[in-house]
């Protein structure tokens, strides 16, 4: 094997494969700071530091390197990268070398992001960055400014390359109508990106160039509005949410029409109404997350109105996910148990998010445990185990080789319960009163038993995500060869060799006209 | 399917192309954040100017290499992604105006204290400058289209210095207003003024520069039309910006 060729490569597949081993690096690390929190609140008082802007920090990396570092690379980075151009029968993507800068600063963002443990004042601003904090703050904002916009830059490009690719270098016959499920959700999301993160950029600027360089964006004494940053912040980070799930669920699409040998239920119902619903209203729900910022009441009302009208082309999606299911003839493999879980958290996540949705209700629970178990289930978790799912269906594609059955599904079932006795709890104790955020809960004694069955959980759902990480890796170098199409799936990526060659196939495909992805033979 | 993926495995070992320059640039960028941090957070001015030494060459080294490698062997595809691209920059702008809008319509008092008369005929002249470059650059893919080189190349030429009179405009008035005490520091109104006339100066330089990097393709003779449409699409868009930018900070 050749280094440079992988370091300097161009090639979508290989970038693809950068992607995965930095975001899966960036996800051990920021488990690892979400352990560590569960650590210290195992018991009331100081257990692990006495430091509560060690605390602070260890919160600070688990959300914004799980989001930027990990879920929004692993799927819009690598799913995107390896799949799509194999999917449209591409020969790459349409600026190779555009595609591996955007893999380099996505490594570049995640270095900075881990300087927080090497610099002195690391940012302890958590994710969201939210000022007076973090323009006062002794913490190094900087370096939280600069690490969004790098990774903010890097999805840039990548979504004008896949926006580009898409629409120019589809195979000869592969109209718009048979495009995978998949292909149409990313490029959803890379749309959403282009749209959003450039005022997540500018957000995040401003409180730099606020704390930094004199302005007064924020500043109420020179004429600035704190409320400003709050709305620029969530402008695009309740889009980014659907970033994330527009992938993962065509990822869960995907496995779930190939492992249960069926068409895709309601194709253009799913593409047109799930899909093109969730573009349009992504924009317009934001405010719901500024419910107890002070704000008028008819924008309330009128949040609220929006923010439960995206649960249905959400609903569609999930619809078409069972329907695809329905007939199907089943079979129960490691990315199949992985997508059915991916339906069952989801939908829990998706029911506990309409209270939080409507004002009245959700100012009860409005910065306790319950939001953060709401969302742990919907994107969090959800979209983690589409992504393992993702890569072991991809497996046998990226490698040639197939991962072991057994130790996948035990890894699934270990991190199935795990997972859920986690965020059960979190939500429970949320509804009871315990707020979020807190390094030490000592005016909460009655929470303290819930809080060690949490950590015992989180403990539990690492061994099952270790399982799995180092079933790739034994499975990458010692499986058994697993054939060109294992799953006998009819979409274009399984058509040529696995793994494919530069180039994907020796001369351009094209398909024929009743080609479809989904159009499993009927046995 | 109509063919047999098979074929493939004759080609299995042939080379992966690979390209040394996106890898450099992204380092470069990496050295330009951590000057920052040096210089702002932990005032240390020399390892900063250190920083700044190893990213600017990296930075510049890597995209004159890369301009290099991939002048002429573009698909044509580059027009709809600019297309794309400056959807995202677009909004960039918009949400620096909409908190503006947001900051000016919300507050009690404005403008606030402190704020000075903004010169009325300066901007005028700027706004038909950057008009007159926008012409200028139509015109010059036109003549480029008809094959005529030597007529192409005057008004290329041409473009970058109404583009460099522009930037050299906007640093004299910034430095008047300046010496005149209007700072970006002294009120929410001056913020505005200089982040966003920065911010839409910073796009004028992108734009010089990207015409630059063309300059040496364009002498010798050998520029694709791709990218002369692509770099004058980027160069109109600055801009229509300008005509927002010059409503908005200068008139009202």
């Amino acid at each position: 094997m050749n280094l440079k060729e992988w370091i300097f490569t161009t090639d979508h597949k290989r970038v693809g494969v950068l992607y995965l081993i930095g975001s899966i690096a960036a996800f051990a690390v920021a488990g690892i700071m979400a352990l560590l929190m569960r650590a210290e609140l195992s018991t009331i008082g100081p257990t692990i530091t006495a430091n509560p802007t060690q605390y602070n920090v260890w919160l600070y990396t688990h959300g914004a390197v799980m989001i930027l570092g990990f879920q929004i690379p692993a799927l819009t980075g690598f799913f995107a990268n390896f799949c799509i151009p194999l999917m449209i029968g591409a020969k790459d993507v349409a600026f190779p070398r555009v595609n591996a800068l955007s893999v380099w600063l996505f490594y570049v963002g995640v270095i900075l992001a881990l300087l927080t443990f090497f610099i002195p004042d690391p940012p302890d601003v958590m994710w969201t960055g939210y000022p007076p904090y973090s323009t006062i703050t002794t913490g190094n904002t900087a370096m939280y400014s600069f690490t969004v916009l790098i990774l903010g830059f890097a999805s840039i490009i990548g979504g004008v390359n896949f926006l580009t690719t898409v629409a120019y270098m589809r195979a000869p016959g592969l109209t718009l109508n048979k495009l995978n499920i998949f292909v149409w959700c990313t490029l959803a999301a890379f749309v959403l990106q282009l749209i959003f993160v450039p005022v997540l950029g500018t957000a995040v600027s401003l409180i730099s160039m606020d704390k930094y360089l004199g302005t007064n964006f924020f500043d109420p004494t020179k004429g600035g509005d704190v409320l400003t940053y709050q709305n620029l912040f969530w402008f695009y980070s309740h889009p980014a949410v659907y970033v994330i799930f527009l992938p993962f669920i065509g990822v869960v699409y995907e496995i779930i029409a190939a492992h249960a040998k069926n068409m895709v239920f309601n194709y253009k119902m799913v593409v047109y109404g799930g899909v093109g619903g969730i573009v349009l209203l992504a924009g317009e729900v934001w405010v719901h997350h500024l419910y107890v910022s002070g704000m008028a009441d008819w924008l309330r009302i009128g949040q609220m109105v929006t923010t439960l009208m995206i649960s249905i082309p959400v609903g569609l999606m999930m619809i078409g996910l069972i329907g695809t299911l329905y007939k199907g003839s089943i079979a129960f493999t490691t990315p199949m148990l992985y997508a059915l879980g991916v339906v069952f958290l989801f939908l829990i996540g998706g029911l506990t998010g309409i209270p939080l949705a409507v004002p009245s209700l959700t100012i009860g629970v409005s910065d306790t445990y319950y939001v953060v178990g709401h969302f742990h289930y919907v994107m969090a978790v959800a979209g983690t185990f589409a992504i393992f799912g993702g890569v072991y269906h991809w497996f046998p594609k990226m490698t040639g080789r197939m991962y072991n059955e057994f130790w996948g599904k035990l890894g699934f079932w270990i991190t199935f319960v795990g997972v859920n006795i986690v965020f059960w709890i979190m939500m429970d104790v949320g509804v009871k009163g315990m707020p979020r955020r807190y390094y030490d809960y000592a005016h909460f004694p009655q929470f303290e038993g819930a809080h060690q069955w949490m950590t015992v959980g989180a403990a539990i759902l690492a061994v099952g995500f270790t399982i799995a990480i180092l079933n790739w890796i034994l499975g990458a170098i010692n499986g058994k060869p697993s054939g060109d199409n294992p799953w006998g799936s009819p979409s274009l990526e399984w058509s040529t060799v696995s793994p494919p060659p530069h180039g994907n196939w020796p001369s351009p495909p094209s398909v024929a006209e009743d080609w479809h992805p989904y159009g499993f033979k009927k046995g | 399917m109509a063919h047999d993926a098979h074929h493939a495995e004759g080609h299995a070992h042939a080379h992966w192309d690979t390209s040394i320059y996106p890898f450099i640039i992204s380092f470069g960028i990496l050295a330009l954040a951590v000057a920052f941090s040096f210089k702002f957070v932990y005032h240390n001015g020399f390892a900063a100017i250190l920083s700044l030494g190893i990213g600017v060459p990296l930075i510049i080294a890597g995209i004159a290499g890369w301009t290099s490698e991939a002048m002429g062997k573009g698909e044509g595809l580059s027009y709809g992604a600019m297309g794309w691209f400056i959807l995202a920059e677009a909004m960039i702008f918009v949400s620096f105006f909409v908190s503006y809008w947001y900051t000016k319509l919300h507050v009690d008092v404005w403008p606030p204290a402190g704020n000075i008369e903004l010169p009325r005929i300066m901007p005028l002249v700027m706004t038909f400058i950057l008009v007159a470059s926008s012409l200028t650059i139509h015109y010059a893919e036109h003549l480029l289209h008809l094959g005529n080189k030597g007529a192409f190349r005057t008004w290329y030429l041409l473009t970058i210095v109404l583009g460099a009179c522009f930037l050299g405009m906007s640093v004299y008035e910034w430095s008047h207003l300046i010496h005149e005490g209007f700072t970006i520091g002294t009120n929410a109104f001056s913020t505005v003024f200089f982040s966003v006339t920065g911010l839409h100066g910073s796009h004028v330089v992108v734009g010089l520069a990207i015409f630059l990097a063309g300059l040496p393709s364009v002498l010798r003779g050998d520029i694709d039309e791709g990218f002369m449409r692509t770099a004058g699409l980027y160069w109109h868009f600055v801009d229509i910006i300008w005509f927002f930018v010059v409503s908005q900070v200068y008139y009202w």
